[in-house]
């Protein structure tokens, strides 16, 4: 009897020394996502996935994490380097595993919760199922879910990453992406010049020059570039020469519709400056190239978007010297170097 | 020494009461008890089984063979005589079934398991993920992003599951052994393809603690090409992906392969 019980009292303290050598647990701390005033509303439903402060460390990790890719040298930052907004500085297409060179040029990562379709084309519709596409790209991450689940699984640290960050804690696909969106919803840039600007805040005024180039965006450029995440998140042909070696045939890839042939997503201006070369291959180094091809260089391929054709019947937005000067200077106060220097999201 | 005696006499004697008790309402009373449900998915073209590799025929005097077929069902639920309907849970309710992990009878199982015991008098079921679902983003997807991906049920350059894939070789009276890939889906928000299909049961399927009835569920291939409407290789729907005009045709034939051939009560 004596020996039952002495089991019995084993037994019990084996079982309940298990449970606090389990360090890490799940306390959830809530981060405030960011609203900016001068935002249009969130599309990102927070409910399915609300940020946590583990969550977010854990998103973090996963996006400077080499171990998503077949050769664990690719991380997602390989190609969104967050002094150029996250983008491939100097890229005009980006490499990633096996010397694979992409198809167009990396986006930036900014204000996703925002946005209603992802990638140039909008392959993805929803921010948790983007990463998808870049991890299992020959040509970019080329991985596997379930082979990324495993080298994850197998490392203590992931581990209990994943412990703190989700309750249950399993490391599996729903979390990875789940964390990842959670690091891509904080990342919002909502303080630049030109924000502090239309907010009052900080006495900040702009320059002459520069609010010229407000008024001729207004005028000229703001039907496609809209609200203050500057793209009405349209897909539209804007009369690029068809680079006959990469033929990109644009948005039409995803539904084969003949009215998407050449069809981009109108991208943000935000942190422009920073996020050359620009359109979806690269093609242009500056932004005088880019105001210039508007004005002068736009041609039609078949299915150019109207807003582009002029009275005389050619494609284009004429501008005046002047007017590109002071476009410039005005994209220049998209620059958020809160942003670009926000610790929250640097690797080290 | 003695307590302990004392202790399992107790215990054997509430394990008997408790199984008196469960005896006596189980004539009636069905509340608190759950089962398994067996589907079992067998694919068929027309009267023949499906096989790979074998050569079959269609309309237009046209053949194919596949080597490769595929498809996703979800958001299954049963309803019993009374009308209650029983939703199998939300985030389990999704399913891939593949030619190639069935048995030597080509039959496919999926298990629900812990079904309310009832008699259930027919079944409901998507073909896809519905809209929804995939508004989830990751939330409550578990491992099966993974598990799709993995089975090449998603598209590789957008984030999107193929509801079905049928991949192998088709001929015309013009073409030989041309390569035959219909891999419909929805295309995010902008193109739905989810169908749903409701089934009657030729006979009640009774669902209790203690039996697991088998629902045999034959789909007819065949339909996919010559359902509803007629899809031609020779048209182009050797080649089906995102296409807007041909993808909703599939959907549509492929709604109407499913039959209830028979139940297995035991």
């Amino acid at each position: 009897m004596k020996k039952v019980t002495l089991l019995i009292v084993a037994i019990v303290t084996v079982f309940s020394c298990s449970e606090p050598s389990e360090i890490a647990t799940y306390e959830p701390v809530i981060l405030d996502v960011q609203v900016p005033s001068n935002f249009p509303d969130i599309v990102y439903n927070l409910d399915n996935n609300q940020v946590t402060e583990a969550g977010f460390e854990l998103g973090k990790d996963l996006f400077y994490e080499g171990k998503l890719s077949s050769n664990n040298a690719i991380a997602c930052a390989f190609c969104h380097e967050q002094a150029f907004a996250f983008t491939h500085h100097g890229h005009n297409l980006s490499h990633g595993v096996n010397g694979g060179v992409g198809f167009r040029n990396a986006q930036p990562i900014q204000n996703l919760a925002y946005q209603t379709s992802f990638m140039w084309d909008g392959a993805a519709s929803h921010l948790d199922l983007q990463p998808i596409i870049p991890l299992t790209s020959e040509v970019e991450m080329g991985e596997t879910l379930s082979n990324v689940i495993s080298k994850l699984e197998a490392d203590s640290y992931y581990q209990e990453q994943f412990a703190r960050a989700f309750e249950g804690g399993e490391v599996n696909t729903e979390n990875m992406l789940k964390a990842l969106s959670q690091f891509m919803i904080m990342m919002v840039s909502s303080n630049s010049k030109y924000d502090k600007y239309v907010r009052n805040e900080d006495n900040i005024t702009f320059t002459q020059l520069e609010s010229d180039g407000l008024n001729t965006f207004q005028n000229k450029c703001a039907t496609c570039h809209a609200t203050d995440l500057f793209t009405d998140q349209s897909f539209r042909n804007n009369g690029l020469s068809i680079n006959p070696q990469l033929n990109d045939l644009g948005r039409y890839d995803i539904l084969e519709n003949t009215e998407d042939l050449y069809k981009f997503k109108v991208p943000s201006l935000r942190n422009v400056e920073v996020t050359y070369p620009y359109m979806h291959d690269g093609r242009f180094a500056t932004l005088e190239v880019v105001l210039d091809f508007y004005d002068s260089a736009v041609v039609d391929n078949g299915n150019v978007d109207d807003e582009l054709l002029r009275a005389d019947g050619s494609y284009g937005i004429t501008l005046s010297d002047y007017e590109k000067e002071s476009l410039i200077a005005f994209l220049q106060t998209l620059t958020d170097y809160e942003f670009l220097e926000d610790e929250r999201f640097a690797e080290f | 020494m003695k307590l302990l005696k004392y202790t399992f006499a107790l215990l054997a004697c509430a394990i008997l009461t408790n199984c008196s008790t469960d005896n006596d309402d189980n004539e009636e009373n069905l509340s608190g008890q759950s089962g398994d449900l067996i589907l079992k998915f067998d694919n068929s073209v027309g009267d023949q089984d499906f096989i790979f590799g074998t050569t079959y025929s269609k309309s237009n005097s046209e053949t194919f063979q596949l080597s490769n077929l595929k498809y996703i069902i979800s958001n299954v639920r049963v309803t019993d005589n009374e009308g209650n309907t029983f939703y199998y849970p939300e985030e389990e309710n999704v399913f891939i079934v593949s030619e190639s992990n069935g048995n030597n009878a080509g039959e496919i199982y999926v298990t629900l398991n812990d079904v309310d015991a009832a008699n259930y008098t027919q079944i409901t079921f998507g073909i896809g993920i519905d809209q929804d679902r995939f508004a989830l983003g990751a939330d409550g997807q578990g491992d099966f992003l993974e598990l799709a991906s993995e089975e090449g049920m998603m598209w590789s350059w957008a984030s999107g599951y193929k509801f079905v894939r049928f991949d192998g070789t088709f001929s015309t009276p013009s073409v030989t052994d041309e390569p035959l890939n219909v891999h419909m889906g929805s295309v995010g928000t902008s193109l739905d393809n989810y169908k749903e299909v409701t089934l009657n049961f030729p006979n009640t399927v009774l669902v209790r603690e203690d039996s697991s009835p088998e629902v045999h569920i034959v789909a007819d291939i065949s339909k996919v090409f010559d359902g509803v409407m007629t899809a031609n290789f020779a048209d182009g729907y050797d080649q089906v992906h995102t296409d807007a005009t041909e993808t909703p045709i599939i959907a549509t034939n492929i709604q109407s392969m499913f039959e209830v051939h028979h139940i297995h009560n035991d």
